[in-house]
């Protein structure tokens, strides 16, 4: 009994401990993420993850490297820059929403305490302008692109720093269900997104190498010859669910913007390089 | 060789390459419907008479689909060529051939129970065991 206080103290820091160690399982979920990549591609420096697919296919690097000496995305922030200058009709422009801009992509997406959801760079532009008396832009397809492009190139260099906020418990369980969501097997094909690009990344399907989950989001939005234009992440999100003949889910829904959220945090650390350019 | 003409040559060789392709997809659409003509020419007598049952037969079956296809989509276990089979066995079914909507009708909620099952049996999430805790 006479222990009783070193007892209690004891007791009090276990279970500080305890509480820590649960608040972090989504650090324990990049740890085991980043190592599954570091035993699968050792020769590969972490940095070199932010160029997708290209960091692991040599042959594929060759002609992507090629690409960029006359980058295609650069008409497309070139006219990115000109919506991001151009007044609205009251007179207001991006700016005013968003007076740190051009360069805030390292901001997105994060928790919006008070909406009570992810925030992505996309809906904030949307948001912006709709809060500005402007009609809200597609989320696929167009000129969304080309400003997130403007954005995206003067974030170069920025680095990705998703924050889960322990002070909201619904920002833990957005992260829950867009993890929870990339493991998930779907469409009749039954892959998840992690079959792909965590379990296979490397392996060919069809002429494509399947990329890393890690380094997916450092990029967007990308330039796909495939396409002939720039596309936004959720339009590629919608490719891939099609893919594996899944049903995809709304551009900006809560799903894919779930998504986006455990996607983007997974590469932590990793420096901001979009537009980008792929096959 | 300069770098204009590798540009004309390989916008040429695109060009060439879905030209070719186009007309395959044309050839590949253009083979079903003759089949299908081909079809109804050969048996048109024995379809009418029973016709008012089979559009009764077609029109649950097609019913049925759709709710399979809701209750998949409400767990988000919706596969993606459901709903589009939904809508053929419904352009089927105006076109009067009940036969073929119930088969795509069948098709679908076939598909819809098993993407159902496959989300049901993932509602607890398991990380994969390739991942190291
Ligand atoms: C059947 C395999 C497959 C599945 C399942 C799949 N993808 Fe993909 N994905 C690909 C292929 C192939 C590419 C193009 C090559 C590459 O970059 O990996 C790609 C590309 C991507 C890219 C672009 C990478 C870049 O560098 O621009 C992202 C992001 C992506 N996938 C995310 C996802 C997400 C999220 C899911 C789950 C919803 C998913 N994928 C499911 C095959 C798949």
């Amino acid at each position: 009994m006479k222990n009783l206080p070193g007892k209690l103290l004891l007791l009090s820091v276990v279970s500080v401990i305890a509480v820590t160690a649960q608040a972090a399982q989504y650090e324990t979920d990049k740890e085991a993420f980043e190592n599954h990549f570091k035993g699968r591609f050792p020769d590969v420096v972490r940095e070199e993850f932010a160029n997708g697919v290209y960091a692991i296919d040599p042959i594929g690097r060759e002609s992507w490297e090629a690409i960029e000496e006359f980058p295609p995305y650069e008409l497309f922030v070139d006219d990115g820059k000109e919506m991001w200058d151009a007044p609205f009709a009251n007179g207001k422009t991006y700016k005013d929403c968003f007076p740190d801009g051009p360069g805030i992509a390292h901001k997105y997406p994060h928790w919006d305490k008070e909406q009570g959801m992810v925030m992505t760079l996309p809906l904030a532009l949307n948001q912006c302008r709709e809060s500005q008396g402007e009609k809200p832009l597609k989320y696929k397809k167009g000129s969304i692109n080309n400003i997130l492009s403007y954005i995206a190139f003067e974030s170069r260099g920025q680095v990705t720093d998703v924050v889960i906020p322990e002070d909201d418990p619904r920002a833990l369980e957005a992260y829950e269900n867009g993890k929870k969501f990339y493991y998930t097997k779907r469409g009749q094909l039954n892959f998840s997104c992690a079959n792909c690009h965590v379990q296979n990344a490397g392996m060919k399907i069809r002429s494509d190498m399947l990329s890393t989950a890690l380094g997916q989001t450092t990029h967007f939005p990308v330039y796909r010859s495939k396409w002939g234009t720039v596309g936004t992440l959720h339009r590629r999100f919608t490719g891939c669910n099609s893919q594996a003949r899944a049903k995809p889910f709304k551009a900006q829904g809560e799903e894919y913007r779930n998504l986006e959220y455990f996607l983007t945090y997974m590469s932590n650390g990793l420096t901001l390089n979009g537009p980008g350019a792929r096959k | 060789m300069n770098m204009k003409k590798l540009t004309a040559m390989l916008c040429l060789g695109a060009i060439v390459a879905i030209a070719g392709q186009s007309v395959i997809a044309a050839e590949k659409k253009a083979a079903p419907k003759a089949e299908t003509a081909n079809k109804v020419a050969a048996e048109p007598a024995a379809k009418s008479s029973e016709n008012s049952g089979d559009k009764a037969a077609a029109e649950s079956a097609i019913a049925a689909a759709e709710s399979a296809r809701k209750k998949a989509a409400s767990i988000d276990g919706e596969w993606r060529d459901t709903g589009k089979m939904i809508k053929k066995a419904q352009a089927a079914l105006k076109a009067g051939d009940s036969a073929k909507a119930i088969k795509l009708a069948k098709k679908a909620e076939n598909q819809a129970k098993l993407g159902y099952e496959q989300a049901q049996a993932q509602q607890e999430l398991k990380m994969p065991s390739y991942l190291k805790y």
